[in-house]
């Protein structure tokens, strides 16, 4: 299973100057489902890429199947990508589209037919062949887009931002489809999105990058769980972030409390990032040596509330199926494994405060939009 | 209703100074020069001028196809470089355009004829005088030197909007650099070469400065007919049947390639 496919060896890339990426090394298994997750302008597409060949890096290696693959054009590469705006031939039909691949490595056409239409079966567009790409919907493009793709049989598929245009409930679809098709058909997938829901839904592996540099490589849940500093932390999912100390092993401080925790192998008192998410936070009565807070806001969610307190000036967010109303004041009590410890790093204090949420919020709404032009 | 209005001013010069002399053609085309009733005779002898007809046809269609390869080429090189690189080629382009047409024309004349410049160079080193001058090869420089601008300009402009994104997709699927030309570049710059070779062939076909100037006696062309009925023969019902018939068969000749065009493209791709 773990079978290595692809290597990013010390891999940079700069252009006019910039860095864009800085020095990542990166292993893909094969029948892997990876995904690069980041902001805008972190890297991830230009990652992508140079593992596509459209750009070589300027200086690092990378290696498929062991041979170094650098000066391989894109035609000659095993991998076939589905592109951020699928870029579907526009003077072709549904089913030339998909013919494109085959009929260039010169395919019989008895074959290249039977392979096209079972290739329509699987995305579920029999009967679309002779429709004009540019009368599909978005969904249906994306269709296509991934079947041209994969009637080639790559060993590796490589997919841009491949939801990006679709709304949501036709993104839940797709993404439900894809992990379906993965495993189907047991290709290596590497997917780039800035959708950390997305990311945690369907891969195996989740490659966070910012700034040109990997943060974490983890599955989904030891990088929501522990996550290693305060960017991953605050890009996957909600997190409360406080400055700590690290009083012992397996105890922290914070608002003069003391906390047993899980985390162990730092320093006698060094200061750290403490990361509590916002539903692991059990509400109890004030008073009783519990850490005391004033309500200050609550936004119903449907499933739960948004509960903002104040503790001291720090604002935390509470997701609760209990409603308090705003004025109240509670008791807050974390277990142990309610509460992560990180080593401080160039992201401690820019996250995890409540306090400007609201706009927080905007932007996470907007961002889908200002992230499809990336790069 | 605003934007009708708008239109307005054109529409008017459009009535005024196409429609009507328009009509004003096809009145002397059906009717007799000395009676002024109806007649067919002047359409009728287009028989005599037949030969006349396809040697301007076919002199327009191979100036035609030397601009588009010619072209072409130039075409893409200035889609393909960056901003500042393009305004400038595509000014080069243009600048031809700036001087008389008449001045241009001319200007080959001395180049190329026996005691021109050419053939003084030629001479020096003991060659010629060739006759470079009064031929059908010499009607078709001038052709293409004169339209050429026309072959580029729309053909840059679809070149341009063409998403990168669409080559590095035939890239991915296997094209090597030529493959993808073929594939995809080529069939989506087929709106461009259509409106290209509209746009050189149309002016080629009916052209008679070119030809009395570069041309000798074998190389009456259309255009020279007509505008000698006009000037010299006086005879404007002859010239009006024969406009007629030239833009008759320009139409159609635009038709069918239009039509080839929309068949597999056409309008559907634009939104791109």
């Amino acid at each position: 299973m773990a079978k290595e496919l692809i290597r990013l060896q010390n891999v940079s890339m700069q252009f006019d100057g910039e860095t864009v990426l800085d020095n990542i090394s990166l292993t893909i298994n094969d029948h892997e489902f990876l995904t690069l997750l980041g902001p805008s302008g972190c890297g991830k597409t230009t990652t992508l890429r140079i593992i596509g060949g459209f750009q070589t890096p300027t200086s690092g290696d990378v290696f498929f199947d062991g041979a170094r693959i650098n000066d391989v054009p894109p035609y000659r590469r095993k991998i076939n990508t589905v592109f951020q705006k699928y870029a579907l031939f526009p003077h072709l039909d549904v089913y030339d589209n998909i013919a494109f691949g085959l009929r260039v490595s010169k395919l019989p056409e008895p074959e290249v037919d039977r392979r096209v239409m079972e290739m329509l079966e699987i995305v579920s567009l029999r009967g679309f062949q002779n429709r004009k790409v540019t009368s599909l919907s978005g969904g249906q493009q994306q269709r296509v887009a991934i079947a041209r793709a994969l009637v080639n049989q790559p060993k590796v598929l490589l997919l841009d931002e491949p939801l990006g245009a679709l709304d949501m409930r036709l993104r839940k679809d797709m993404q439900n489809e894809l992990k379906r098709i993965q495993q189907a058909l047991e290709i290596t997938f590497i997917y780039v999105t800035h959708d950390q829901e997305e990311a945690l839904a369907m891969s195996d592996t989740v490659v966070v990058m910012d700034k040109g540099c990997i943060q974490q490589i983890g599955s989904p849940v030891s990088i929501y769980n522990e996550p290693e500093n305060a960017f991953v932390a605050d890009f996957i999912g909600e997190s409360n972030i406080l400055d700590g100390i690290m009083r012992k092993d397996y105890e922290v401080e914070f608002f003069g409390h003391r906390y047993q925790c899980l985390d162990k192998g730092f320093a006698k008192n060094e200061p750290v990032d403490v990361v509590i998410r916002p539903e692991d936070i059990d509400i109890v009565p004030p008073g009783g040596g519990y850490l005391s807070a004033t309500v200050t806001n609550v936004i119903f969610k449907g499933t739960f509330y948004d509960t903002f307190v104040d503790v001291g000036d720090f604002k935390w967010l509470i997701q609760t199926t209990d409603f308090h109303e705003i004025g109240d004041v509670i008791g807050i009590s974390l277990d142990p494994d309610a509460i992560h410890v990180m080593k401080k790093s160039q992201y401690s204090e820019q996250f995890g405060d409540y306090s400007s949420y609201s706009a927080e919020y905007d932007e996470m709404e907007e961002d889908p939009e200002g992230e499809a032009d990336e790069e | 209703m605003k934007n009708k209005l708008l239109a307005g001013p054109y529409l008017l010069w459009m009535v005024v100074f196409t429609l009507i002399p328009l009509g004003i053609v096809v009145y002397y085309a059906f009717t007799d020069s000395m009676t002024g009733s109806f007649t067919l005779s002047n359409l009728a002898k287009i028989g005599i001028y037949l030969p006349i007809f396809f040697r301007s046809i076919g002199l327009a269609a191979i100036a035609c196809m030397i601009c588009l390869v010619i072209g072409y080429p130039v075409a893409y090189c200035i889609a393909s470089v960056g901003e500042t690189w393009r305004r400038f080629l595509s000014m080069l382009v243009m600048l031809p355009m700036c001087m008389s047409f008449l001045l241009r024309t001319l200007a080959w004349v001395a180049l190329l004829e026996d005691t021109g410049i050419l053939n003084h160079a030629l001479s020096l080193l003991g060659i010629g005088p060739l006759p470079l001058v009064r031929n059908n090869g010499a009607v078709i420089l001038g052709m293409v030197y004169n339209y050429l601008p026309y072959m580029i300009t729309p053909l840059y402009t679809v070149i341009l909007k063409i998403d990168p994104k669409l080559e590095e997709a035939a890239q991915d699927l296997g094209c090597s650099g030529a493959q993808v030309f073929r594939r995809v570049t080529l069939p989506l710059s087929i709106p461009g070469i259509v409106s290209g070779i509209t746009m050189v062939f149309v002016p080629a076909v009916s052209t008679f400065y070119i030809s009395q100037k570069l041309g000798g006696t074998g190389t009456v062309l259309i255009g020279d007919v007509i505008e000698s009925q006009f000037k010299t023969a006086y005879n404007p019902n002859l010239g009006a049947a024969l406009s007629l018939i030239l833009m008759v068969m320009v139409l159609i000749c635009v038709g069918v390639m239009n039509h080839f065009s929309s068949d597999d493209i056409g309008e559907e791709m634009m939104p791109l």
